[in-house]
């Protein structure tokens, strides 16, 4: 590919994947944009104003969904890696990995159904802890899936090779496991953060619109026909994953073990 | 001194070791020539407390180690891969062992110091794994294992993955260095040649039971070693590049 085809390349994946945003932050700064004109006039930032005095229930919605991803980022990437290593080394791995496909041969919704059920039981319908519990029952099983093949037979000679040197648990985990690990579990809890946060079927069923995560409001705002508090939303909802996709950029980029180092 | 009592294993059905009986004295060097699916590396995981499921008995000296976990046993195992730890330096690999004994740090700068020399890695001291060649990454293996003296080192197939000249390279530095440190060292291998020239004592494994041999004349006039045919086999090719090669 020539330099100037990559240009050209560039710039049209910048516009396809830019002007959606710019169309949001132009929508939250407008109230009265109608068809036909070309541009709402004049701007206002009575919207943000809103939402920075924290008279907005998107703060709410911001911090409540902030929390909720990051627990359930966190809680599905480390229970996956522990859970897949014991699978992985397990004899019978097979019959139990297959369980692990449950919450993807059923849609979402349907497992929101069956779970409402249990959940209902045990007073958890409508709660941040009951939406969690939701959610890390898809997320857990894709950490599951991505961890699997992590252990392969050269991970196991490695924690073979620092047993043999004399190393404890805490030596191998250090040596052999987290040098090769650290990288993948930043994508896990990337990926699985996302999985949450964007979740909407799952999290309005179980959280009967008491539990408003930022997703949640998005569709409220659209079903309003209110594009320009949809579009506040939007920006939010999009800010995050944008920096833990910029971060996440960073760590898989950076070539710790090269020879640059 | 280790010795083996009775080593059975068996995976499902099939019966991979056969009461395996050994006695190695210290500074002894054993290649162990087998072809593959022979029950070498079973032999030597259960040695090294990989496999933990196995009948009969180990001794390393007077204590019996079969009961105990991989690090506390004094056995180091070594595998075809050199393993290093990508994010540590060749002076930090080497001296890994001695960091997980919390050996004093003057004590531990001594030793990997004399060890790197030892190993003509000193212009890689500073250097991380990635940028070794494949020798220099076993040679790097090799220390991190010597340094910390084991009672036993096992050794799979280390070199097989090497070209001809690193191969026959570190054959000789593994000699030297066995022989300095008075190393006890089961070297498992399939090929005949290597086995005669890096070891003092001598066995094959065959169909799961270990054949020793008290003199290598009595392992390569033993028929079922193989050892004999390789040697003609390799003869021949030679007089046959020496008749192409000599004048008509």
């Amino acid at each position: 590919m020539t330099t100037s085809s990559r240009r050209i390349l560039i710039a049209a994946l910048a516009v396809v994947f830019g002007l959606p945003l710019v169309l949001l932050l132009y929508l939250s700064v407008s109230t009265q944009w109608h068809y036909p004109a070309l541009i709402d006039h004049p701007f206002t930032l009575q919207h943000w104003h809103w939402l920075l005095q924290g008279h907005s229930p998107l703060v709410a919605s911001l911090g409540l969904s902030l929390g909720l991803s990051l627990t359930v980022g966190a809680v599905a990437t480390l229970t996956g890696f522990a859970v897949s290593r014991l699978l992985a080394y397990h004899t019978r791995s097979t019959y139990w990995l297959l369980l692990a496909y449950a919450p993807y041969v059923i849609a979402p919704v349907i497992l929101a159904v069956m779970l409402n059920v249990y959940l209902l039981r045990i007073g958890l319908t409508g709660t941040v802890p009951g939406v969690a519990m939701a959610q890390l029952l898809i997320t857990i099983p894709y950490a599951v899936l991505f961890f699997y093949g992590f252990w392969n037979e050269r991970i196991r000679s490695m924690e073979h090779l620092v047993r043999t040197m004399g190393g404890d648990a805490q030596t191998v985990f250090l040596h052999a496991i987290w040098p090769a690990a650290r990288g993948l579990l930043a994508v896990c809890f990337f990926q699985t953060f996302l999985i949450s946060w964007f979740e909407y079927g799952l999290t309005q069923y179980i959280g009967v619109g008491k539990v408003q995560t930022l997703t949640v409001m998005v569709f409220r705002y659209v079903s309003e026909a209110n594009p320009y508090l949809a579009a506040l939303a939007g920006v939010l909802l999009v800010t995050p994953p944008l920096t833990l996709l910029l971060v996440n950029r960073h760590v898989l980029v950076q070539r710790i073990w090269s020879h640059k180092r | 001194m280790i010795t083996l009592r009775n080593i059975s294993k068996e995976f499902g059905s099939e019966q991979v070791l056969h009461d395996v009986h050994l006695t190695l004295n210290k500074g002894d060097t054993l290649a162990v020539l087998g072809a593959s699916g022979s029950g070498k590396t079973t032999l030597l995981k259960i040695i090294a407390g990989i496999h933990r499921e196995h009948s009969g008995s180990i001794h390393v000296g007077d204590t019996r180690i079969d009961p105990l976990p991989p690090q506390k046993r004094g056995v180091v195992y070594l595998y075809q891969e050199a393993l290093l730890f990508p994010h540590l330096t060749v002076r930090e690999n080497v001296g890994f062992g001695l960091s997980v004994q919390n050996a004093p740090a003057n004590t531990q700068r001594e030793a990997v110091d004399a060890m790197i020399r030892d190993m003509g890695l000193a212009a890689h001291a500073d250097k991380y794994p990635a940028q070794l060649s494949g020798g220099q990454r076993q040679r790097v293996a090799f220390g991190r294992a010597a340094i910390i003296h084991p009672d036993v080192l096992l050794l799979d197939e280390p070199f097989a993955s090497l070209d001809f000249d690193t191969r026959n390279e570190m054959q000789q530095l593994f000699t030297r260095i066995s022989d300095a440190h008075t190393m006890t060292t089961l070297f498992v291998t399939h090929d005949a040649r290597e086995a005669l020239r890096v070891g003092d004592r001598f066995a094959q494994m065959r169909d799961g039971m270990l054949h020793t041999y008290d003199s290598r004349r009595a392992f390569i006039e033993d028929a079922a070693s193989g050892v004999q045919s390789e040697l003609d086999f390799w003869t021949k090719i030679q007089q046959e590049i020496a008749a192409d090669s000599s004048p008509q």
